[in-house]
């Protein structure tokens, strides 16, 4: 197992306010595996990237839980450890490839910067290994001596690949990988990483909001909702099968050339600064019972290596038959 | 959150308004609580002028080397110091304000040619042509008010006519020139409030600029010498070489200065933090 | 071309001279005899083009008061404000920089408040205040160092190399730098401690992180080398501002350099002087503009010249 993510729970401080950005999470992902984290702005995707490396800002603080890398516990690593495992071991392609390099470092030294932190290697080989890692990416050689302005996003976004490459790490966080592309841009990059990956052997947990994304590259899926997880199986199981109405929801609101309309779920997520105990979807969900608002549901495995947190989980195939039924999304209560 | 609660939240901008609002109130007031005529040479009970004393329960701060009281010449010199700041800061911001508005929104040629004026302006040493201007005209507080605002309005045309650029080309700009509205109403009732923050900013720091420009020049002997002002109490401690022996001359005008421009720029930084929300603590 | 303006400009530099006769009570005919000796009596456009010859000779005017050419005067001091003017930034700019990585590591504690505080009152506090304050404590009180010139009266230097670089002449640098110093430091320290904070929270510093930087690399190698920038931008523009403030402290502490010669000169009326002086220090502002403006453009790769 790659790495193992139980009951993590990280929190924000604001002021005398605790913002649960990631209440109670598990997952794993297996060599070679691609797991895809779901959900909306602000539900606590990045947090949970951020914290698998420790890059938390000073107000955010792992309190709880346990993040095991190859058998090692990360959370309460030393400093010093974490940053040997950072980028030898996992790596990250960031989400905003417009601010992500440095404006006044040439990029090539940029990525030759990331090698020489982890390995000892003269500055030419290490510019070496940088022209090979160009050339994979699909990048030629005489950019390395260009400045980020000079290039335009889909270049910077595959500097960033080839940064997160140089060391061959077994584990890469690509945090909207797509976001700021042009649609033809996105799917150049998404062949990029799989054809990469074949080469490298690497896992990738592909952190968006873009479920299409998942469903074409990723083994697993994690939904996330408010800081919580809401469902976790195999693509395959949670994309044909959804049992949780969220995730029944998400597929509703994604174009597709089958459906005939968009249906969205009214509504927006709950501050993540309550604690109250109670389903965090319960004010946006159709299903929603008296038991929604008394007790929080725990993840259970509804079916094999299929997991889910609803009160109502065996009777959300009501919803699936009703899924394009307009007015039941429209009519849930307060809206 | 709106301006005036963020004033009152930051530390810094509350002490700044009070000790400019105390000021304030000195250069309302001053003359009238002043304890004695500034001008006045105090004597003695036998008559002899009392010259260099030490502050004591008559004088409370003291007398200078001509027998005036000095805390009356500081009271006095709170309003003159004020007027001059107050009076140069808006002169000052309204022709750079309006230059640069007009330049940022007019753009091709009468921004050529308002630029080229504030190029030359901005050429112009600063302290050495007050000097000059201040020495060549008769030493007046108008002229010096003139002086100081002849030159320093270009530093905030510059900056308001850049951000001005940017404004106009922004959408709503064009659907206020589709509607019909015409051009004075537009950079008057749509452009102007977006740069208030800055306009205020640059209000705030020329109002301590102008305070201490005057401070330097009556310094120089080239202040108007009918008006007592801080800086003329510190250009006769100077010259009389007073500043071995009378430390109760020498330094309430400074701090008094000093007081009232860092209250000014504590009061500036918190505008700063309002026109570029990404100073604020984070 | 702007030079061509400020030509024009110094035009009224010829009414200066014209009032010569306004501040001194002459008899008729000295009053001719000075006219018809400055070419005074000429028509006003044969003034100007007579004033243009001289200036492209090199030629800046007689000074009244010295009696000898506008020219010498600026030569023999203009080397002393520049030394005065480099010790200070270099004191104010260092103190800024180590100031503002201080302050900024320090973010939201009592002593980046004071570090405000301290900016405020390093600009606020007048120059000559400063100085008349550091002379009286540091002169008067503890003795400790000279209180003004350049040198002890009655020293005579053997060669240039003693003239600068004698520890006489350095105590009599000192107060003059510190004070003059002090005033300089306020804004670079706070626009560096800013713009190291804004920089901090950039996109990239984050990655520099991920990729496993120790925060000391990450702080000197990427934050400050991109925050250094606004400050030495404003540091540039400032440099014109800030030597007209340097003539408060040559005055103070009777420092023989550009800026107190131009207030004695109007003290004493002395007009070529100071239109001499003025043209001067007119042009090599310009100058300096247009040095800092090449200089940021090589710094910063994002700006090219098109």
């Amino acid at each position: 197992m790659l790495l193992e993510i139980t009951g993590l729970r990280t929190y924000y401080r604001i002021g005398r306010d605790c913002c649960r950005a990631v209440d109670n999470v598990s997952m794993n992902i297996s060599k070679a595996e691609n797991l895809g984290l779901i959900g909306e702005s602000g539900c606590g995707k990045t947090t949970l990237a951020k914290s698998i490396l420790r890059l938390l800002p000073r107000n955010a603080e792992i309190v709880g839980g346990s993040i095991r890398f190859l058998g090692t516990e990360l959370v309460d690593m030393d400093e010093e450890d974490i940053r040997r495992i950072r980028w030898g071991q996992i790596s990250l392609i960031p989400q905003s490839s417009m601010n992500a390099l440095n404006p006044v470092h040439r990029v090539g030294d940029q990525v030759v910067e990331a090698i020489k932190i982890h390995q000892r290697m003269a500055k030419n080989e290490a510019k070496r290994r940088v022209e090979d890692l160009f050339g994979l990416v699909g990048l030629e050689k005489n950019r390395m001596r260009d400045y980020p302005h000079q290039l335009s996003g889909g270049m910077k976004q595959r500097v960033l690949i080839a940064m997160a490459l140089a060391l061959e790490p077994s584990l890469i966080i690509a945090d909207e990988p797509t976001t700021a592309l042009d649609v033809i841009t996105q799917d150049q990059i998404l062949e990029e990483l799989t054809r990469l990956q074949l080469k490298f052997h690497n896992s990738i947990m592909y952190v968006t909001h873009d479920i299409s994304v998942v469903a074409e590259r990723c083994h697993k899926v994690a939904i996330m909702y408010a800081g919580k997880l809401m469902e976790y199986g195999s693509v395959s199981d949670v994309f044909t099968k959804p049992l949780h109405p969220y995730a029944i929801g998400l597929r509703n609101s994604f174009p597709s050339l089958r459906s005939k309309s968009l249906i969205s779920i009214p509504g927006s997520p709950p501050s993540l600064l309550s604690n109250e105990k109670a389903c965090r979807f319960r004010q946006r969900c159709p299903l929603s019972l008296d038991i929604c608002s008394e007790r929080e549901p725990t993840m259970i495995e509804a079916r094999s290596k299929h997991f889910v947190a609803c009160h109502r989980c065996n009777e959300t195939e009501i919803l699936t038959s009703l899924e394009h039924d307009r007015e039941v999304w429209q009519t849930i209560k307060g809206f | 959150m709106n301006a005036i609660d963020f004033l009152r939240k930051d530390k810094f901008s509350l002490a700044g308004v009070v000790i400019l609002v105390f000021f304030g109130c000195l250069g309302l007031a001053g003359p009238l609580i002043a304890p004695y005529d500034p001008w006045y040479v105090n004597r003695d009970k036998e008559g002899n002028p009392l010259f260099l004393t030490t502050p004591d329960s008559t004088h409370l701060l003291g007398t200078d080397n001509m027998g005036r009281d000095i805390l009356s010449e500081l009271l006095h010199g709170a309003r003159t110091v004020l007027i001059v700041g107050f009076l140069t800061a808006f002169i000052v911001v309204f022709i750079g304000a309006n230059f640069g508005l007009l330049a940022g929104y007019y753009g091709g040629r009468i921004d050529s040619i308002l630029m080229r004026i504030t190029d030359v302006v901005y050429s112009i040493p600063f302290t050495p042509f007050i000097i000059v201007l201040v020495a060549l005209l008769r030493p007046s507080i108008l002229y010096v008010v003139l002086a100081l605002s002849l030159l320093m309005w270009r530093a905030p045309a510059r900056v308001i006519r850049s951000q001005v650029l940017g404004l106009s080309k922004r959408p709503f700009i064009k659907a206020a020139k589709v509607s019909g509205a015409s051009d004075l109403r537009i950079v008057y009732l749509h452009i102007a409030p977006n740069i208030m923050p800055l306009v205020l900013l640059y209000l705030a720091t020329n109002v301590a600029w102008a305070i201490t420009a005057e401070a330097g020049i009556s310094f120089l002997g080239l202040g108007d010498p009918g008006l007592v002002s801080w800086g003329r109490m510190l250009h006769l401690c100077y010259m009389v070489g007073a500043i071995r022996v009378a430390w109760w001359w020498l330094w309430p005008p400074g701090i008094c200065i000093i007081l009232v421009t860092v209250a000014i720029y504590l009061i500036s930084h918190a505008f700063e933090e309002i026109a570029n929300p990404r100073l604020r603590k984070r | 071309m702007t030079l061509l303006f400020v030509l024009f400009r110094l035009m009224p530099g010829d009414p200066l001279s014209g009032l010569i006769g306004a501040g001194f009570q002459l008899t008729p005919e000295v009053r001719q005899a000075l006219m018809s000796r400055f070419g005074l009596d000429q028509p006003l456009h044969m003034q100007y083009l007579l004033y243009l010859r001289n200036l492209l000779t090199g030629y800046l005017g007689w000074s009244l008061y010295y009696q000898v050419p506008v020219l010498n005067i600026i030569q023999s001091r203009i080397w002393n404000t520049l030394i005065l003017a480099l010790s200070s930034f270099v004191f104010a700019y260092s103190l800024a920089l180590v100031g503002g990585i201080i302050l900024a590591q320090r973010q939201g504690t009592k002593i980046e408040a004071l570090g405000i505080v301290l900016s405020a009152v390093s600009r606020g506090a007048p120059m000559f205040w400063t100085g008349m304050i550091a002379i009286s404590i540091f002169s008067f009180s503890l003795n400790w160092l000279p209180s003004h010139g350049m040198h002890t009266p009655g020293y005579l230097a053997k060669d240039i190399v003693e003239q600068y670089f004698s520890l006489d002449f350095l105590r009599h640098l000192v107060l003059p730098t510190v004070v003059s110093g002090f005033y300089f430091l306020g804004l670079p320290l706070l626009v560096f401690k800013d713009s190291l904070l804004e920089t901090l929270g950039e996109d990239y510093i984050e990655l520099a992180r991920a990729k496993g930087l120790s925060e000391r690399a990450v702080f000197y190698k990427h934050a400050t080398r991109n925050a250094i920038m606004p400050m030495l931008t404003t540091g540039m523009t400032l440099i014109g501002l800030a030597l007209e403030g340097i003539l408060y402290v040559e005055v103070v502490f009777s420092w023989p350099g550009m800026g107190r010669e131009i207030v004695l000169a109007v003290w004493n009326r002395d007009y070529p002087l100071i239109q001499g002086m003025f043209f001067l220090i007119a042009v090599s502002i310009m100058g300096m503009n247009l040095l800092s403006d090449m200089i940021y453009g090589m710094i910063d790769p994002r700006i090219t010249y098109g």
